[in-house]
């Protein structure tokens, strides 16, 4: 049985005077992976980047409505965004590993959190992130080179591990194989299919076959607006709407 | 479930030592500003206190005296005029030229990496050398009239034409390919595609780099000191040859006086100096503004 | 006054050459096809062979016309009353030329008055010599040029390989500029070398060039004292004031400010570039050097000077805050946005996420900034003429006066002694190596900021 993670209440994005999000409203469960799809340009990415207020570094962009994780209002004043992100991780498009050590990407965010009172414990931290990001073999012998050194997919697993090395509640993953040949992509999605018992995970992909691969849920999104929302097996083969029946048989997109 | 690190008392305080630490930071950057601009505002208002009181016409039209009194600046706005003149002339088709050759024309090879290299480098040696190269070629070797704005322009030409070069090579850099494109597909050779549509776009990127690089020169007093240019002028120069003075060796000559009547004379005189290069300036401002496309 | 002349009219008779080429061409033009180039580059050929031979005739000439000139009145008889001292001489000869110019001017030398008239007479005569010659080739050009306008000639790409030629040689400046200071500082130096020798110069640690005659010249030329008091104000206390203030500005206004304050702030913070050096030495010795004065006065300094490292540095220090300021700009700005928004995602606070991830890597780009910095710094001369002061010592006090390299180099060209001194000439010793010295900076800055630029490109 599924919890609720996040819940979102009539949620609306701006940037400047431009509407970006239309009243978006969803639940989203942990334990599973959700995937948003739709057009580019749909809003999908920029409703993901809601969810962790990383919305909050663009200067003039501007959110309302609701968005509780566990019950709580992130956007309420009484929320650091700072402890937020940490609960709530993020993968990007394009890997992008800071220029420091393998080891010093991923000590990076349990050291500013204080989350290690040793280095013993941080070397296990270490050594769990990159395990359970499935790098840890790979990269075992090698913890002081250089991470921007790696190959692509291996960029983007050091990503993942950086991100769970904080113990976050969420991952969100924006595109996280855009940027990947296909047996690195294959290898992330499997990594995705792991990791999704331990956390509420969320994807954005622009690939239907990714989006029916990984996720359980799949969200529709078109022109800021949520279209359609539910299982994904119900999505992809008896869609409600004639939008998402449109988008994923490829007449646009 | 929630993780419980969060909710930990340990936890909370370390989140607002943290944000506490943020806040300091950013107060740190703030105060940089604020301290960097009022030594901005603590020099203007020096300036304009001491110096107001003294700008009046005779100040303006007069010429160096040893009186305060009667000494006034218009000798050395001229020599000024008369060595922007001399450096404009030289430095404007060079520099744009050069420019022009670089960017367009230029064949990959050592020569040219050689040309790149000096002008990087020229822009950024300290003026004084000019001075002494002035010295040496200009004045001991070609024998031309010591302290004249001739000398002079000639000298801050070499100096700003490095500048020319770079804005320009920018501003050229920056007219997309497909204009080239469009002007080479009918017909056009490559020297009337630059002459006809690459170099009237890039001209008011061009005009600004220029503009920036006079200013420049119009401060500078360092390379004119060692061809001589500090000559006491009683009669404004009639010519590029006469012996001349400039603004800022004016403001640099009646700084060193000891009759306290030329603090308001400098002060004054550095306020003239600053009207021209606000002026200038925001004629550079105005030029970017007015004709910056962007592609 | 003659070749002035000439000048003018070589461009003139260019110009009517221009016309009449392109009306020439015109009458052959027959319709489309009928030719290869338009007439206005036949026009363009045209004056391009009246203008170009009979310019480089009308340089020779002028190079060479005040030597046969000089030789002429040598020779006059009025001249045997000159002195036999060559610099005397020379003295008299260049008052003569002033007075051939201009007869109301004053002059020194009575010997000067005799020989003006033989003198102006030379002049004439081969001032005419040489407008017949400059005429000749320049007509001869022309003459050239014009039997060459046919409906095939291909004008256009004659006139087009002369602007090339004309552009490249524009772009040699550069080249010509750099080996003209290589060339004077070095021929200069050497020359003063000859006299001091260059180890004394390099590690002696005493300068006082005004004992300097006889045989003790060597002790008298240590630059060490000079080269620490150029880096003591311009690679410590300017830096101690630029690169913090510089740095956190920049932080300040690319991470913090909002877009609508960093419009107006920038440019303004700009503003302290653009004041010139001469202004900020009058701000330094007249404000800041007495504040520093009393300052150091209140600390228990004796006999604090007026002049202090400090109070240049400091000024120069403000003088470089936008440059560092713009240079930590451009290094920051070129960190993909992707860096902080990985570690902005991991719930790091924007300063934490500028100290641990920013600023790593964007530290090849300050640096580089830095470096520029400092090579701007040592070089500047206003502030330290008008602020530091003449004594060259070895002291970390930054309430003593001190003196830098460009300091001594101005110090040692103005006033009155004679070129060839080793006084005057040490100046383009210490010339020598501070462009040597900036030199290098800018090339290994330069060097870094590409460097810094592809990697994240």
């Amino acid at each position: 049985m599924t919890e609720t993670k996040l819940t979102a209440r009539n949620v609306d994005v701006y940037y400047g005077p431009k509407k970006a999000i239309d009243n978006v409203s969803i639940d989203i469960d942990n334990g599973i992976v959700t995937a948003f799809i739709g057009p580019s340009g749909c809003g999908k990415s920029t409703f993901l980047r809601s969810l962790n207020r990383m919305n909050d570094t663009i200067a003039d962009a501007r959110v309302t409505g609701e968005i509780l994780l566990d019950g709580e209002d992130i956007y309420a004043a009484s929320m650091d965004p700072v402890a937020l992100r940490a609960r709530v991780g993020m993968v990007f498009q394009k890997p992008n590993p800071f220029p420091k050590s393998i080891y010093e990407n991923v000590a990076y965010g349990p050291r500013i959190h204080g989350l290690a009172a040793s280095k013993a414990d941080m070397d296990a931290i270490v050594e769990s992130a990159l395990t359970k990001a499935g790098l840890w073999e790979e990269v075992k012998d090698r913890l002081s080179d250089a991470g921007t050194a790696l190959s692509g997919g291996q960029q983007q697993r050091l990503c993942i591990a950086r991100a769970i090395a904080v113990s976050p509640e969420v991952i969100l993953m924006d595109e996280p194989c855009s940027a990947l040949d296909p047996i690195a992509t294959a290898k992330i999605e499997e990594l995705i299919d792991e990791l999704k018992e331990n956390y509420a995970i969320v994807i954005v992909t622009h690939s239907m076959q990714q989006a029916a691969r990984v996720s359980q849920r799949t969200a529709f999104f078109h022109l800021g607006n949520l279209v359609e929302y539910g299982e994904t097996s119900e999505i992809f083969t008896n869609p409600r709407e004639v939008k998402t029946k449109d988008y994923i048989t490829g007449r646009y997109g | 479930m929630t993780n419980p690190h969060w909710q930990s008392d340990a936890a909370a305080k370390r989140i607002s030592r943290r944000n506490a630490a943020e806040r300091r930071f950013k107060l740190l950057g703030l105060g940089a500003i604020v301290l960097s601009l009022s030594f901005l505002a603590l020099l203007l208002f020096i300036m304009l206190k001491n110096g107001l009181g003294g700008l009046d016409w005779s100040f303006l039209s007069g010429t160096d005296s040893t009186d305060p009194d009667t000494a006034g600046v218009w000798g050395a706005t001229k020599g000024s005029l008369l060595t922007m003149f001399v450096t404009l002339l030289l430095s404007f088709p060079m520099g744009v030229l050069a420019a022009i050759y670089l960017e367009e024309f230029a064949p990959k090879n050592r020569w040219i990496d050689l040309v790149e290299v000096s002008i990087n480098n020229l822009a950024a040696v300290p003026s004084i050398i000019f001075g002494l190269l002035g010295l040496a070629v200009f004045i001991n070797t070609l024998d031309m009239p010591r302290s004249s704005p001739l000398v002079g322009g000639l000298t801050l030409a070499l100096m700003t034409m490095p500048v020319i070069v770079i804005s320009g090579r920018n501003a050229i850099k920056a007219v997309p390919p497909s204009i080239r494109d469009a002007a080479l597909a009918v017909g056009a050779s490559k020297v009337q595609t630059v002459f006809h549509h690459v170099l009237p776009l890039a001209l008011p990127g061009i005009l600004t780099g220029t503009i920036i690089g006079m200013a420049r020169a119009l401060g500078e007093t360092a390379p004119l000191l060692m061809i001589g240019m500090r000559a006491f002028v009683v009669t404004p120069p009639g010519g590029v040859t006469d012996p001349s003075s400039v603004l800022p060796m004016q403001i640099f000559l009646w700084s060193d006086e000891i009759d306290t009547g030329f603090v308001q004379n400098t002060s004054a005189a550095i306020i003239v100096l600053l009207v021209f290069l606000l002026a200038m300036n925001g004629l550079a401002i105005y030029l970017r503004n007015k004709f910056e496309v962007r592609w | 006054m003659i070749l002035t002349g000439v000048f003018l009219a070589v461009i003139g008779l260019g110009l009517v050459g221009w016309f009449a080429a392109r009306a020439r061409a015109r009458l052959l033009y027959t319709g489309r096809g009928s030719m290869h180039s338009m007439p206005n580059y036949h026009g363009w050929h045209m004056a391009l062979w009246i203008i170009v031979p009979a310019l480089i005739a009308w340089a020779a000439w002028s190079a060479i016309m005040p030597g046969l000139v000089d030789s002429v009145v040598m020779a006059d008889p009025a001249a045997a009353s000159l002195p036999p001292d060559a610099m005397h001489r020379d003295a008299i000869m260049a008052e003569a030329r002033t007075l051939a110019a201009n007869p109301n001017a004053p002059v020194f030398n009575a010997e000067a008055q005799t020989i003006a008239e033989p003198l102006r007479a030379a002049q004439t005569r081969y001032g005419l010599i040489g407008a017949l010659i400059i005429a000749i080739v320049a007509f001869a050009g022309g003459a050239f040029g014009f039997t060459r306008i046919r409906p095939d000639f291909r004008a256009r790409t004659h006139v087009e390989r002369a602007v090339l030629g004309l552009l490249l040689l524009a772009s040699l400046m550069a080249i010509l500029t750099t080996f003209g200071i290589v060339a004077s500082l070095l021929f200069e130096a050497g020359m003063f070398f000859k006299d001091v020798s260059p180890i004394a110069f390099l590690t002696g640690t005493h300068w006082s060039p005004g004992n300097a005659i006889g045989t003790d010249i060597d002790d008298n030329f240590g630059a060490v004292p000079l080269f620490w008091g150029t880096i003591y104000i311009g690679a410590i206390i300017a830096m101690i004031v630029a690169i913090p203030l510089g740095l956190m500005s920049a932080i300040f206004l690319t991470q913090y400010a909002s877009h609508r304050v960093r419009r107006w702030v920038k440019p303004i913070l700009e503003i302290l570039a653009g004041i010139p050096t001469v202004v900020y030495g009058y701000f330094a010795a007249l404000t800041v050097a007495p504040i520093i004065r009393d300052f150091g006065a209140t600390l228990g300094m004796a006999n604090p000077s007026t002049e202090s490292a400090l109070a240049a540095g400091l000024v120069m220090g403000v003088m470089i805050i936008p440059f560092v300021s713009s240079m930590a700009d451009d290094a920051l700005a070129a960190v993909p946005r992707s860096m902080s928004d990985g570690s902005l995602a991991l719930g790091a606070t924007r300063s934490e996420t500028i100290k641990k991830v920013l600023l790593p890597a964007a530290l090849p780009g300050i640096v580089a900034g830095v470096m520029l910095a400092i090579s701007r710094a040592i070089g500047e001369t206003m502030i330290v003429v008008m602020a530091a002061g003449a004594a060259a010592r070895l002291s970390a006090n930054p309430f003593a006066s001190m003196t830098t390299v460009t300091y001594q180099i101005v110090q040692m060209l103005t006033g009155d002694q004679e070129f060839n001194s080793p006084k005057t000439l040490s100046a383009f010793a210490l010339g020598l190596v501070l462009f040597i010295v900036t030199l290098v900076l800018n090339i290994i800055a330069l060097r870094v900021v590409k460097k810094f630029r592809e990697a994240y490109d």
